[in-house]
């Protein structure tokens, strides 16, 4: 029997691994410190940590750390969610009608590959540097990968299905709320996944660029202030909640689409 | 044309006249059903027999639905057909079931349309949830469910919207042997208990001498009425009796000369 297969036969035993690989990094990381000119340029781990905890009572900058996430989660959670709710209608629409399909896609195909934070100047220059802006940018990170999925979904309705209404007596006017709606679900979660992740990472660019709070400004300040070590606790905050995120999002997934087979 | 038009029978409830479908394909047209005539009686167990796959499905689509005609009428109750009617029941191929819904929202699904309130519906449906064996799942998903039962919801959501008449189109191709002859007799239990019309498609011939009360046996592509026999075996019917036996060489035979494939 190989070790792979032996430890993922017990979860318990891929806990213990894990930490123990989690020991082992921080182990490193402490001797380059300590034994090579790595800790000139970088804090090593008992700094690090001293200061994560640190920052949550004294603020950095205007903020401690917990506002500087907060700050950032609530940007990503309002850019986030108009970018969700208009990719979705826009990819039903795109998905369900062929017309609007017709119309809107070869636009939406030039604008697709621009990545969100490709907008950062064009943002700047209609917007003005504040809140909007950064709303802004988050909106177009995500929103192509909504509109994307969505549409997919909308699309990939089983006309078996739509058939198998009509004989039961749905009309016409029923068959998007009954069947094409339904059927999407999976497909706007797969959006709303991906769309999360590029969204956060579009908060942290907008941040650096336009803000003077929140977890991307405190990376940055990190670097012009020279203190490496908030620079370093920024990007284990930003791991972290993304992380979280994509967990909760996740579980809600797991608990509205119990009838997928991927989920159970 | 009227010279070809069958004897009229009192209880009648679907008249197909002179009906044909040619689909578009590629390479031109493809005829699959070809001038069929026929007369469906009230609360009959009417069986569409043929090998290979041409028209008994596309002749259900016709009476669901699904298709249209090329040519000829079809008439339920002496009045023509509307697209999707009311009165038209189906039970399909494969389950068809609708994913996202339990099997209480499967079954409900038709009154639930036609806007039937939900206490109304809910105990409709679960009538026919308990008339199909699966008292207990009304909440589970069709993904957790065995063939055979997805099978069962399909037959109860087909039942609960109250049609006259249930298409169903070799709806248990797709099981395995022994789940298939359990099904057969629960569709023929269900049949005699709800009393409703039956329109079964199958290329399984004793399938088709096990339920029908009458054969109707298509011929291969484009599909026309070849010959058609009224079962009066008693029921339930023992597939192994001399007469059953005798029948079902029969029309093995039948079918074998003329399409030369082995049933």
């Amino acid at each position: 029997m190989t070790v792979r297969q032996w430890i993922s036969d017990d979860t318990k035993e891929t806990w213990i691994y894990g930490i123990l690989g989690f020991l082992l990094f921080l182990m490193v990381w402490q001797m380059a410190c300590v034994f090579t000119d790595f800790g000139t340029i970088f804090p090593s781990p008992g700094v690090s940590i001293r200061t994560f905890f640190m920052a949550f009572i004294e603020p950095i900058g205007r903020y401690t750390l917990l506002g500087h996430i907060s700050i950032s989660l609530k940007r990503v959670l309002i850019g986030y969610g108009l970018s969700s709710v208009a990719g979705i209608i826009i990819g039903l629409l795109m998905g369900y009608s062929k017309m609007a399909h017709a119309i809107i896609y070869p636009i939406f195909c030039i604008v697709r590959p621009i990545p969100g934070i490709a907008w950062i100047p064009l943002a700047i220059l209609w917007i003005g540097i504040g809140e909007s802006t950064i709303y802004f940018i988050i909106f177009m990170g995500g929103f192509s990968q909504m509109v994307m999925n969505t549409m997919d979904g909308a699309q990939h309705i089983s006309p078996e299905l739509v058939g198998v209404a009509k004989v039961l007596g749905a009309k016409e006017n029923q068959i998007f709320r009954k069947i094409v709606l339904p059927s999407s679900v999976p497909y706007i979660f797969t959006g709303l996944q991906t769309s999360l992740s590029t969204s956060w990472m579009a908060v942290l660019a907008a941040e650096m660029i336009t803000a003077r709070e929140g977890a991307g400004w405190l990376i940055l300040s990190g670097m012009q202030t020279g203190r490496i070590e908030n620079n370093v606790i920024g990007m284990i905050s930003i791991g972290a909640v993304g992380l979280l995120l994509a967990a909760l999002l996740r579980e809600t997934e797991r608990r509205l689409c119990i009838w997928t087979v991927r989920s159970r | 044309m009227d010279s070809t038009k069958p004897l009229e029978h009192d209880d009648t409830i679907i008249k197909l006249e002179h009906i044909s479908k040619t689909f578009i394909v590629e390479d031109g047209e493809a005829r699959v059903i070809e001038q069929i005539d026929l007369e469906i009686r009230e609360n009959e167990f009417l069986v569409i027999f043929g090998a290979g796959q041409c028209g008994k499905t596309t002749l259900l689509k016709i009476l669901s639905g699904l298709e249209s005609l090329t040519e000829g009428k079809v008439y339920i109750d002496g009045k023509a057909k509307s697209r999707f009617d009311p009165r038209v029941g189906m039970v399909y191929q494969t389950t068809a079931l609708f994913p996202w819904l339990t099997v209480m929202g499967n079954v409900e699904f038709g009154p639930k349309t036609r806007g039937m309130g939900k206490r109304e519906r809910q105990k409709k449906a679960q009538y026919y949830i308990d008339l199909v064996g699966l008292t207990g799942y009304e909440r589970h998903f069709p993904s957790m469910l065995s063939g055979g039962m997805c099978q069962r919801v399909g037959i109860a959501r087909a039942y609960c919207n109250d049609p006259e008449i249930i298409l169903m189109d070799e709806p248990f191709g797709h099981l395995d042997a022994q789940t298939r002859y359990m099904m057969e007799e629960e569709v023929e239990k269900i049949w005699d208990r709800e009393k409703r019309t039956v329109v079964f498609v199958t290329n399984n011939i004793e399938e088709a001498l096990y339920l029908a009360d009458r054969i109707i046996i298509l011929t291969e592509c484009p599909s026309t009425v070849l010959k058609e026999y009224q079962i009066d075996f008693p029921r339930p019917r023992s597939l192994v009796s001399p007469e059953f036996l005798a029948l079902r060489e029969e029309i093995s035979a039948l079918v074998e000369l003329r399409e030369g494939v082995v049933v």
